[in-house]
């Protein structure tokens, strides 16, 4: 019998243990669909049904249908906490990815000891989002901090960065930033895969450097950059952790590190509006989810598969 | 090439939206337990480090002489307190004895996670002065027992004023422009190097009593905003008089400090002169700073100390939860730190001069320097005072995070202080429910 004959034989006949086997898949699966339905999809219905009521934590909610909803349009401190959020998105985003590949392409170059350097830029990203490294950035950028006693050797006067509302933001994009750790480890991947034949012509052919960054690496990585873009994106409109530990829980100064998670979080368990902050956290949903489908649209024009 | 990325992106899109609005998940347990007679009470409070080690000890003493109960002491600082007792409340996990607040009181009890203590087995109020429990006290029930009396004051370093070569004031006369004078001069005498006063507005007792100075209050009686645009645009001109004499620190160094513990605080790290503290944390900042402080009355508009609108406050409360499962262990050990001598004597005036009257004889002898100092300092106090401040309506516990905002917005000269009071006022309003 062909190698085909006996594939297709197999096809065919259903196999006795199949049931078996299936039940054997559920049960490895279980703790994943457990804490699927019992700590993402229950807790997502609750908040759903509570964004339409009012709800303060002690007593049963009210039903109060789009209050919540019509609410926000005139809720000042939403809005301002809308204007932090975007910014805090749009200008550490790109940022964040520009040294992260700029960073891959120096690695991917062969550098001594690479393995290193790697661990070394991917730390930050595992700590970027922990107490911890929220409370060393408190230090660091304290009135007494890091920052202020290195410009001082510098005789340049510091100021309390975290406290002064127009530079406590920078402050998070800079932390933001500095976990570009993890969409570089993806670009290095990234650019393994790109074929060396490619930079061989064009050396051949008298490319340069940037000729040959722009020409080849680019290109051939968009769909990387378009992985890494969606995902920060989305990550960044979730930012909390950051900016609660480094305004110690005020999204001060002046509201000037309200994220909308933050403002969500006081509304929730600050002001006992647990309806009003259901209602926000599905308005989020929604704006991550209009600006993921617009990264969506937007890529047919700007990310190239190779194949 | 194609496919990984693509495949990525989706599964990556499918967890972070997912986690997107799914915020919090459930802890669900029980609040306490009991086997075999043992029962096991939760105990929350907030304070410095002072509190915590005294507030253990008269718990270890408590367990001595009660082997079946055990008493899990669960404590943090003022800024994280409340964000935590939100969330074990509304999961239904509340610790059985709290540590409440006069801003918080209503907020609870108004929706039933308080215990009415008139019908507390095992808790006597038969020795407490009879005003200091009226605080805690509203439709019918009582709610929070008052656990200290305390006043606002102007906390004093003297060795900050002889550093700088300045005398500490008559506060039985002073004004609020020798208050300005005086904390300016500090400034300039050290150098800058001590800063003469911490700023006002960075809670809301500051702008009651200057309210209440000019025959206002924060709060009126039938729980709505009681002060005027007028008065509350004056009150952050003056903030901003401080500022400009150097007075007060930059404004950077004051919304650093909003968010410092006790312990950090610039007062208590030794920057500052002067500062507007409660009467009781005399003790903890004494402790902090390691050195004899002095307290000194709220100044005034006029010089007479009489008319500076001060007023005894229940400096906090013990509430115990209404779905605790040990209502009358509960109340006994609350009966404890209340009514016996023995929890007076290790307590002592850390949480502001004990309300019942026995205890309060009983311990007088007995206290600390610290102690000592703000318990006369509460009873000198007591021939000025003025008419009790009403407490905080429900949505008013959030009027120390809204009146901070403003006062920061104030001093970095974001906002006009007309502007920032016509803000303040709306939204205070807006919280109330």
């Amino acid at each position: 019998m062909s190698a085909l004959g006996e594939l297709g034989s197999l096809r065919g006949k259903k196999p006795a243990g199949q049931k078996k086997d299936n039940l054997a898949g559920y049960l490895f699966l279980a703790p994943w669909l457990l804490g699927l339905f019992l700590i993402t999809i229950g807790p997502m219905v609750a908040s759903l049904y509570l964004s339409f009521t009012d709800y303060n934590l002690i007593q049963a909610p009210q039903w109060i249908g789009l209050e919540n909803f019509t609410r926000m349009l005139s809720d000042e401190r939403l809005h301002n906490s809308l204007r932090v959020t975007f910014t805090y998105v749009f200008v550490s985003v790109p940022l964040q990815l520009a040294i992260a590949l700029l960073l891959a392409v120096v690695l991917d170059r062969g550098v001594r000891g690479m393995a290193f350097y790697r661990s070394v830029f991917y730390l930050p990203s595992l700590l970027g989002s922990s107490v911890a490294i929220a409370i060393l950035w408190r230090q660091v950028f304290g009135t007494t901090g890091l920052l202020n006693q290195v410009l001082d050797v510098f005789g340049i006067e510091g100021k309390g960065w975290i406290s002064d509302p127009s530079t406590a933001l920078g402050t998070l994009v800079v932390l933001n930033v500095w976990t570009f750790g993890s969409p570089m480890v993806i670009f290095l991947a990234g650019l393994r895969q790109i074929p060396t034949m490619y930079y061989e012509a064009a050396s051949v052919d008298g490319a340069g450097v940037l000729r040959r960054f722009f020409s080849i690496t680019l290109p051939l990585l968009t769909p990387i950059l378009f992985f890494n873009l969606v995902l920060q994106i989305i990550h960044a409109f979730q930012s909390f952790t950051q900016a609660f530990v480094v305004s110690g829980g005020s999204g001060g100064p002046s509201d000037s590190t309200m994220f909308f998670t933050l403002y969500l979080y006081d509304r929730g368990f600050g002001n006992f509006d647990m309806g009003y902050a259901s209602a926000m956290a599905w308005f989020l949903l929604v704006i991550i989810g209009v600006f993921t489908a617009a990264n969506f649209f937007a890529s047919k024009y700007w990310v190239f598969y190779d194949d | 090439m194609r496919h990984i990325p693509r495949a990525l992106t989706a599964l990556a899109l499918a967890t972070t939206l997912l986690a997107a609005s799914a915020c919090g998940g459930d802890s669900g347990g029980g609040s306490s337990s009991a086997d075999g007679g043992k029962v096991t009470l939760r105990f929350t409070w907030w304070g410095s480090d002072t509190r915590t080690k005294l507030t253990q000890q008269v718990i270890d003493a408590y367990q001595k002489d009660h082997p079946n109960v055990t008493i899990k002491g669960e404590f943090g600082e003022w800024s994280g307190y409340w964000d935590k007792l939100a969330t074990t409340v509304a999961a239904n996990d509340a610790p059985d004895i709290i540590q409440m607040d006069e801003k918080y009181l209503r907020e609870y009890a108004d929706r039933g996670a308080l215990q009415d203590l008139k019908k507390a087995e095992g808790l006597d109020t038969g020795k407490f002065e009879p005003d200091t429990l009226g605080a805690g006290e509203f439709d019918g029930g009582l709610y929070g027992l008052n656990a200290g009396i305390n006043s606002f004051a102007v906390v004093v370093n003297p060795a900050a004023f002889k550093t700088a070569g300045v005398a500490v004031p008559d506060d039985t006369t002073w004004t609020w422009d020798d208050f300005s004078r005086i904390a300016a001069e500090i400034t300039t005498k050290t150098g800058g190097k001590i800063t003469g006063a911490g700023a006002l507005g960075t809670n809301e007792a500051g702008l009651n009593l200057w309210a209440r100075q000019n025959g206002e209050s924060l709060w009126t009686k039938d729980g709505k905003v009681g002060v005027s645009p007028e008065k509350t645009t004056d009150f952050f001109k003056y903030i901003l008089k401080l500022r400009d004499a150097k007075a007060i620190p930059s404004a950077e160094a004051i919304s650093q400090d909003m968010n410092a513990s006790l312990d950090q605080s610039a007062f208590a790290t030794g920057k500052l002169a002067m500062s507007f503290i409660w009467s009781n944390q005399l003790v903890a900042f004494s402790k902090a700073t390691g050195q004899q402080l002095k307290l000194l009355r709220i100044p005034s508009a006029d010089g007479k100390a009489a008319d500076n609108g001060s007023y005894y406050k229940g400096s906090m409360f013990w509430s115990i939860s209404a779905r605790s499962k040990h209502q009358k262990e509960a109340a006994e050990f609350v009966n404890y730190l209340a009514n016996s001598t023995a929890a007076g004597d290790v307590l002592l005036a850390e949480r502001g001069v004990p309300p019942n009257t026995e205890v309060r004889a009983a311990v007088t002898p007995k206290l600390q320097p610290a102690d000592a100092a703000s318990a006369k300092f509460i009873q000198d106090i007591s021939k000025d005072l003025g008419d009790p401040s009403p407490a905080p309506p429900v949505g008013g516990g959030q009027v120390e995070k809204i009146i901070q905002r403003y006062t920061t917005e104030v001093l970095f000269g974001r906002q006009a202080p007309d502007a920032a009071a016509k803000a303040f006022l709306d939204e205070v309003n807006g919280e109330l429910k």
